[in-house]
């Protein structure tokens, strides 16, 4: 400041003027650099939490595609096989599942009745007709979540050989929170949604899905609902 | 800050969650410890399969029961094998209980066979690498007639896994008594090495 002072004051004022401009330009741009940085860390951090969550949400529960929906239940033939998707193979490797085989049998589910309804465990159905045609299959049915200990229902399931027939070889299970005559199926919840799964052993149509439909399958129908 | 950056820097922010959500998929069955293949392995060592879901209650076995959804009436076990060690044989004894066996590597299964396939009633499955197929076929005798099903995996290291339906309740201890009747075994080369001394069964 010596020097300037030796000089005058209007030089003094104009270097002081060009000082404060150049801090000006160095604020703007180190704004826009910040700015250019919060964007970049904010793509990165959108991207990253987007994609986590939407590849959690898509592997976790059920295989989100790639079953063939005939009337009410849907088939899960290739859930196992070398050239299942990406997608059911995580499912499978997050569950520690292990799905049967092309050869072995065939899954079947279904979560809402004929009409389109979610199955409710509060609600009563009847499940009726004939099932494709399989050396065995079982009929279960699940609720979510782990039930505590000590309320297990007496039977989540029925077998083809333990099933009570029709003359003409139809059957009916009765699905229902309530005892009933027959093939009673026990709800597994007091309430909440639950599912059915029907597996079918040893039957040919694992490598022929599109042979099947409503009408070879058990039809879920509504009979009751209690409050 | 303009606003067109600020879309700009969204719509990366979406690519990078496409990419993110892909390989995060693809990812999970490499990278998990709870899936299957990795807790299969806790059968290694056994020479019959263990049991992943027996019927008839009692303790589960060490690291066993884990299915998520078991069908309440199939007895599972599951028996680890690595190539490196010799082709691994299956052998099953048709019962009068419906069983299947399944062969699985990390990826999904790739062969299946139920107890129809059997003969004399008996099932031997021998899983082996290309280099023992070949091995195999090589040290057959000729006009001798093997009821093995040799199958060709495509790893190294896999699964089986034996499933045995109880129809009725009362079926439920021999099924899981069947499971335990298979045998999981590793073969020994047809001419013993030095490599490998007492190993296996032949």
């Amino acid at each position: 400041m010596a020097l300037s002072s030796g000089i005058g004051p209007v030089a003094a004022r104009s270097a002081r003027e060009e000082s404060s401009s150049r801090l000006r330009r160095l604020a703007r741009g180190a704004a826009t650099r910040s700015s250019r940085v919060g964007l970049f860390v904010y793509a990165l951090t959108l991207g990253g939490l987007l994609g986590l969550a939407s590849a959690d949400y898509a592997t976790s529960g059920g295989y989100p595609f790639g079953g063939t929906s005939i009337g009410s239940w849907t088939a899960w033939p290739r859930a196992g096989s070398l050239d299942s998707d990406p997608y059911a193979r995580a499912v499978n490797a997050r569950r520690g599942d292990i799905p049967l085989a092309v050869g072995e049998g065939m899954l079947l589910t279904a979560a809402s009745d004929d009409e389109g309804r979610t199955l409710d465990a509060r609600c009563s159905y009847r499940l009726a007709g004939v099932t494709p045609p399989a050396r065995a299959w079982t009929i279960t049915v699940t609720g979510r979540g782990a039930l505590p200990p000590g309320q297990e229902p007496v039977r989540t399931g029925f077998t083809s050989t333990e099933i009570l027939r029709e003359t003409d070889g139809r059957f009916a299970i009765l699905l229902s929170p309530e005892v009933q005559p027959g093939n009673w199926l026990p709800m597994p919840r007091p309430s909440g949604p639950v599912r059915l799964a029907l597996r079918l052993y040893d039957t040919p149509v694992a490598a022929s899905v599109g042979s099947l439909d409503r009408d070879s399958l058990p039809a879920i129908e509504r009979t009751g609902c209690g409050s | 800050m303009s606003r067109s950056a600020f879309w700009l820097a969204t719509a990366c922010g979406l690519v990078i969650a496409g990419i993110v959500h892909i390989a995060t998929v693809l990812a999970i069955p490499r990278f998990s410890e709870g899936d299957a293949f990795t807790r299969a392995r806790a059968s290694e060592t056994l020479d019959h399969p263990l049991r992943i879901h027996g019927l008839a209650g009692g303790p589960p076995a060490a690291g066993g029961e884990w299915l998520p959804n078991p069908d309440p009436s199939v007895s599972v076990g599951v028996c680890s094998y690595d190539l490196d060690d010799g082709p691994m044989r299956v052998s099953a004894q048709a019962g009068s209980l419906m069983l299947s066996v399944s062969m699985h590597s990390r990826r999904g299964a790739f062969y299946a066979v139920t107890d129809q396939a059997a003969v004399r009633g008996g099932l031997d499955l021998v899983v082996m690498t290309r280099a023992q197929y070949d091995e195999a076929l090589a040290n057959d005798v000729a006009g001798e007639v093997t009821r093995d099903v040799r199958i060709i995996a495509p790893s190294r290291r896999g699964f089986a896994t034996v499933r045995v339906i109880a129809a009725l309740p009362s079926e439920r201890a021999v099924a899981d008594a069947a499971v335990q009747a298979v045998s999981c075994t590793i073969d020994s080369p047809a001419e013993p090495t030095d490599e490998e001394p007492g190993r296996g069964k032949g």
